[in-house]
């Protein structure tokens, strides 16, 4: 059987990630203690699992794109899934000062710019190439 | 495969090739945060600059809007076109 997936389905597989650790970070009123910590620790755990790994399928698939919008959708959709991320982890991470939460936030903070970045870098793109170049300049593509 | 899919230009097409090799390491870099990114995308600007200010710059015409930047982002997509190709 040969299957696809869309990108938006892939991070559709991440999603339930940040959800559920919202709810295990509602759900301990001491976020300090050893019992709130370990299990929050693992949510850290999971949506930094969920945050790489949607990058690196981000990357494939923009590397594979046969246009600069399919390009910068693919990097607008992964900067927003990190921003999700980042909401939750701006609530949550003075609430668990010691499971990971400052460093998840600041790591995934780098991964949402570098999805910044390289959209922004499309929308330029496009645009640059409204000014033409002297011909010969660069070699053509045949 | 042999990459030959460019004609030649001011820019070499062997040029292109080994920018090209640069700009996946650090575009489509699985970790965006690694050294091997950070120095690939270095050296990818170092060696733009250098192209530009010792011969593009020189075979511009007068007032030409082609600025270092228009010049970076124009390789970036040959670049992408060239991976596509010849690296799928």
């Amino acid at each position: 059987m040969k299957s696809c997936l869309s990108f938006e389905e892939v991070l559709a597989v991440g999603e339930p990630r940040l959800a559920e650790m919202q709810h295990v970070g509602d759900i301990f009123a001491d976020g300090e203690s050893a019992e709130a910590c370990a299990a929050f620790t693992q949510q850290v755990r999971n949506v930094e699992a969920a945050v790489l790994h949607s990058y690196a399928i981000a990357a494939t698939v923009a590397r594979k794109a046969d246009s600069l919008e399919e390009v910068a959708e693919v990097w607008k959709k992964m900067s927003t899934f990190c921003h999700s991320a980042l909401a939750i982890l701006a609530r949550l991470k003075d609430k668990y000062p010691h499971c990971g939460t400052t460093e998840l936030y600041d790591r995934v903070l780098d991964y949402k710019l570098a999805c910044d970045k390289r959209y922004q870098g499309a929308l330029e793109e496009k645009q640059c190439l409204t000014i033409a170049l002297p011909r010969g300049l660069l070699p053509e593509m045949r | 495969m042999p990459d030959d899919s460019l004609a030649e230009g001011v820019v070499a097409r062997d040029e292109i090739a080994a920018l090209a090799e640069l700009f996946d390491r650090f575009e489509f870099a699985l970790d965006p945060l690694s050294r091997e990114a950070d120095e690939a995308e270095s050296q990818f600007n170092d060696q733009i600059e250098n192209l530009f200010e010792s011969r593009v710059k020189p075979a511009l015409p007068e007032h030409s809007p082609v600025s270092l930047p228009v010049f970076r982002r124009h390789v970036c997509h040959l670049c992408r076109e060239f991976l596509r190709k010849n690296r799928p």
